[in-house]
């Protein structure tokens, strides 16, 4: 039997911590899925990872059952890192917080590019290197 | 109950990225993120069969929405994230329409919405778990029925290591038994062992809200004689031996139980663990070993693995 899709929902929630609090409650409730069971499931899939913030795709079919897909960190995680950075730069306007290579923006785009659902590589770059650059964060 | 305040920026695809930092920057716990052009996805890279993508979708506009709680430092934090969203265009990212909604949500919104498909359920040979808003008669005199409302607690009955540990224990349960029910959340499986027979069930979760929903749960099913929900880890500072000991947890906690497991069980006793994703079944099995434990049942459905094992001296 076909299984019907009725919405696919990206979350990004910290490992091994969801909760039917903000924002997974808000984001499924509507949805009619058990946000317990997704809790659970999600926090066992996780749990090693956590202190990290995790992508998740999460599609709801017709029958309100669900599956969910695991995803890269988020950009500006993977930014920091490529930065030694532990924050990013409260105003990016005025203080420059790190610096990163052309070299470190191509290869996060390359791994985020599917989930970044751009078109092309330029595309995806153009997301990171905005992204950083919102972030205080050089690009050279 | 506590207020929350919803922000919902309307931008592009391309702006993604940089908008969920300025709300991670600003504390937000996590992000939801819609994004259309997730429908455009070529078909080989998903796993759906068949979508109807909503009609009036605006492939252009992508929304990212985070929550704040409601607290004097509320109108500060939004005001820097219109700023610093505002800015964006300045580091050449595409914002779009920017339009930046702040609505107040109140916390039993979403804690409610999921209720009206939650139905009586049937598991195993004669459970039936009944929401405690739903009418229920049972079909015939030996229906056990368990009055529930999960609240926010884990413990629903409809997930698979639930459904599992149940249907154990409806095999296991004898009159008079003495059981230990470590990870409690909602009360489900103490209050299944009270209408199983036990004589004496001990739940304990280190959630407080847990604690507070299972001793609401089990006095909604009149076996607040027998059963009673505590605060605590694991099975630490625990003196006292079950016939039962049953923990629906996640492998990690499950194989950590397995060290004090052994002190806490009557000789002849069984160890039921569940809430195992198959692929850590074997790091489960190698602890129980490890402790002193032959696994002498196994049970699975979908994705997850329950075990029954006895003490080794004793199963020999």
């Amino acid at each position: 039997m076909a299984k019907k899709v009725i919405s696919v929902v990206k979350l990004q929630i910290p490992a091994g911590k969801a909760t039917p609090a903000p924002p997974v409650g808000p984001a499924l409730g509507p949805t009619g899925i058990n946000i317990m069971n997704f809790c659970k499931e999600f926090n066992e899939k996780t749990a090693h990872q956590a202190g990290l913030i995790i992508p998740v795709e999460l599609t709801v079919y017709q029958d309100r059952s669900f599956s969910f897909i695991l995803k890269t960190p988020p950009a500006s995680v993977l930014l920091k890192k490529a930065a030694g950075l532990e924050k990013a730069s409260g105003e990016p306007n005025k203080s420059k917080v790190g610096k990163v290579s052309k070299k470190d923006i191509e290869e996060i785009a390359k791994l985020k590019m599917v989930d970044l659902n751009a078109d092309t590589l330029e595309a995806a770059m153009r997301m990171i290197e905005g992204t950083a650059r919102s972030m205080g964060i050089v690009v050279e | 109950m506590s207020n929350w305040v919803e922000i919902k920026v309307k931008t592009t695809t391309e702006a993604i990225e940089a908008v969920s930092n300025i709300f991670y920057e600003a504390g937000v716990a996590g992000v939801v993120i819609e994004d259309p052009k997730i429908y455009l996805r070529p078909k080989d890279q998903s796993e759906w069969d068949y979508l109807d993508i909503p009609e009036g979708l605006d492939f252009e506009v992508a929304q990212v929405t985070g929550y704040l709680p409601e607290d004097s430092s509320l109108a500060e934090r939004t005001q820097v994230i219109k700023e610093r969203i505002n800015q964006l265009p300045n580091y050449g990212l595409d914002i779009g329409k920017g339009e930046i909604a702040v609505t107040t949500i109140s916390e039993d919104n979403w804690g409610e919405a999921w209720k009206k498909y939650y139905k009586p359920t049937h598991i195993g040979k004669n459970i039936v778990i009944k929401p405690s808003w739903e009418e229920y008669k049972p079909k015939t005199d030996e229906e056990v029925v368990i009055e529930l409302d999960p609240g926010m607690a884990f413990g629903t009955g409809t997930h698979e290591t639930t459904m599992l540990c149940l249907e154990i224990l409806e095999e296991y349960i004898k009159t008079g038994y003495t059981v230990i029910d470590v990870g409690c959340g909602s009360g489900i499986l103490s209050i299944a062992c009270g209408k199983l027979g036990a004589k004496k069930v001990l739940a304990i979760d280190k959630d407080e809200n847990a604690v507070k929903v299972a001793n609401e749960n089990i006095k909604r099913n009149n076996l607040d004689k027998c059963v009673k929900a505590i605060k605590g880890d694991k099975l630490q500072g625990i003196d006292f031996k079950a016939d039962i000991i049953v923990a629906n947890i996640i492998a990690d906690v499950v194989i950590d139980i397995t060290k004090d497991a052994g002190f806490c069980l009557k000789e002849g006793g069984f160890f039921i663990s569940s809430g195992i994703i198959k692929d850590r079944k074997l790091s489960v099995i190698e602890a129980l070993e490890k402790n002193g434990f032959d696994v002498i049942q196994q049970f699975e459905k979908g994705e997850w693995v329950a075990l029954v094992s006895a003490q080794a001296s004793i199963s020999r």
